[in-house]
């Protein structure tokens, strides 16, 4: 008995020194996923260009971010370009994971744009708009729809790889674990409760993503579930 | 005249689905089109908005010079109103907001100007009550009369129909018809690519007939559904009236 109590203490203990880095997680994912949302509509949308040059650069950059690893994205921007520029390690934490799922969003914003039925240019285009004036009035609006759901799921995938920004000595929730495991070395507590406060972290987020999807759904639109 | 086509082409790939083909429109022209499937008669109208390239030829619209690679194709193409088979409502904005955007982001004018317009234009279209409804809650036929309200509010020169009634209920055809017909007795140019031969005995100046990409024959009602005077003409109407 004693001992399951002395058990719950610790892991109340790890708890609480984990909790208070949270916010860390929290911030670098929040501001990493501002830059991703900024590099993806921006990419996404120049890799629907008409000039080849511009899609060329545009998916350049989507493949060439998605096929290297984020780890190694991390220690080339804060080892490698640190070396030019002195970038501090929670700038170049933020922005690594930024321009990772960049590329990411960037897939998921140009398959919505594509998504959306040609017949919707051509009566656009009909009426006179210009290229830019049909994305931003007809295009675009429609697409959120379609485009919300998996891009607030990359938001709950950039959460947990923001975990990998411990790796550069940046103090959020993984680095404070292995801090504390090392310090008392109480591995099994320490690495369950840093799971634990992801998965709450997590599911908070899957609810959250629900509510959302089911706000944009509505507004008229389609035939769809109504 | 209004349009001019000189000689025009326009192919996809090997197949010409405008063969050399030439036609002009006069003002307060009814045109309406007929053929079979793949006869070009929705090519001809897509060229006309600068919708499709054409290869060869020349098109132009009162004067202007209809070039889909022209950086200000989109003003040119304003003369011309489009109504698509499909509707291609904005499922986005309710009817309303359909006629409106247009008119507000491209004529420039002001969110009040446009709703006065298009109210006119909707209730001129029979559907005053449905200001407010979105394209997934009208039926067919309102939606293709929204569509008319669209292209109109544009102050267009010349209005385009697509097959405007072919996706429509049997009982929904009527309410387009009669919207299209107003237009014809405003005086409207209209070039209408149809099946309902009624429609086009009824309202046509002129009706042609396309196959393979060419007018076959081309004339008044009366005498080109009456006594056509050539072969596929008289085969093709054998089958369809």
């Amino acid at each position: 008995m004693t001992w399951l109590v002395d058990q719950f203490t610790i892991l109340g203990n790890v708890f609480y020194y984990l909790i208070q880095t949270v916010h860390w997680t929290i911030l670098i994912s929040v501001l990493a996923y501002l830059i991703a949302l900024i590099f993806g509509l921006v990419f996404g949308i120049l890799r629907l260009s008409l000039s080849r040059p511009v899609r060329w650069l545009a998916s350049a950059y989507v493949n060439v971010i998605r096929g290297v690893p984020l780890l190694v994205l991390i220690f080339f921007i804060y080892f490698g370009l640190g070396k030019i520029v002195n970038l501090d390690r929670f700038v170049a934490g933020v922005l690594a994971v930024g321009i990772c799922y960049g590329a990411y969003l960037a897939e998921i914003f140009r398959s919505g744009i594509q998504a959306i039925d040609y017949g919707q240019h051509e009566a656009a285009m009909s009426l006179g708009m210009t290229r830019w004036q049909t994305m931003r009035h007809i295009i675009l609006p429609q697409s959120v729809r379609i485009v919300v759901p998996p891009a607030a799921n990359e938001f709950i995938a950039c959460l947990k790889d923001s975990s990998l920004v411990s790796i550069i000595g940046l103090r959020e929730l993984t680095r404070a674990g292995r801090e504390y495991s090392s310090q008392y070395f109480l591995d099994f507590q320490t690495w369950l409760v840093v799971g634990i406060i992801y998965l709450i972290l997590t599911l908070t987020l899957t609810q959250l993503v629900k509510v959302i999807e089911r706000r944009v759904a509505v507004h008229g639109y389609g035939v769809e579930k109504k | 005249m209004i349009i001019e086509m000189n000689d025009v082409v326009c192919r996809f790939g090997v197949l010409a689905a405008l063969d050399h083909l030439s036609l002009t429109v006069e003002k307060g022209e009814v045109v309406c089109i007929i053929g079979p499937s793949g006869s070009g008669k929705s090519t001809l109208l897509r060229c006309l908005n600068a919708l499709e390239d054409i290869q060869e030829g020349s098109i132009e619209i009162e004067g202007l010079r209809l070039d889909r690679q022209h950086k200000d194709i989109h003003k040119i193409r304003l003369d011309v109103g489009m109504v698509f088979q499909q509707f291609n409502l904005f499922p986005h904005l309710n009817a309303l907001d359909n006629v409106n955007l247009a008119q507000i982001v491209v004529r420039g004018r002001t969110r009040y100007e446009a709703t006065v317009i298009s109210k006119e234009l909707l209730g001129k279209v029979g559907l005053t009550d449905k200001i407010d409804s979105y394209p997934s809650q009208l039926s067919g036929g309102q939606k293709q009369r929204v569509a008319i309200a669209r292209a109109l509010a544009m102050n267009p020169k010349v209005m385009l129909f697509d097959e405007a009634t072919s996706a429509l209920d049997p009982e929904m055809i009527g309410e387009v018809l009669e919207v299209m017909k107003q237009l014809a007795r405003e005086g409207m140019t209209m070039l209408v690519v149809t099946h309902e031969i009624g429609f086009a005995r009824e309202v046509a100046h002129r009706i042609l007939f396309l196959e393979n990409g060419r007018i076959v024959e081309e004339g008044p009602p009366q005498e080109l559904l009456t006594s056509p005077k050539n072969q596929r003409t008289r085969e093709f109407l054998a089958k369809v009236l």
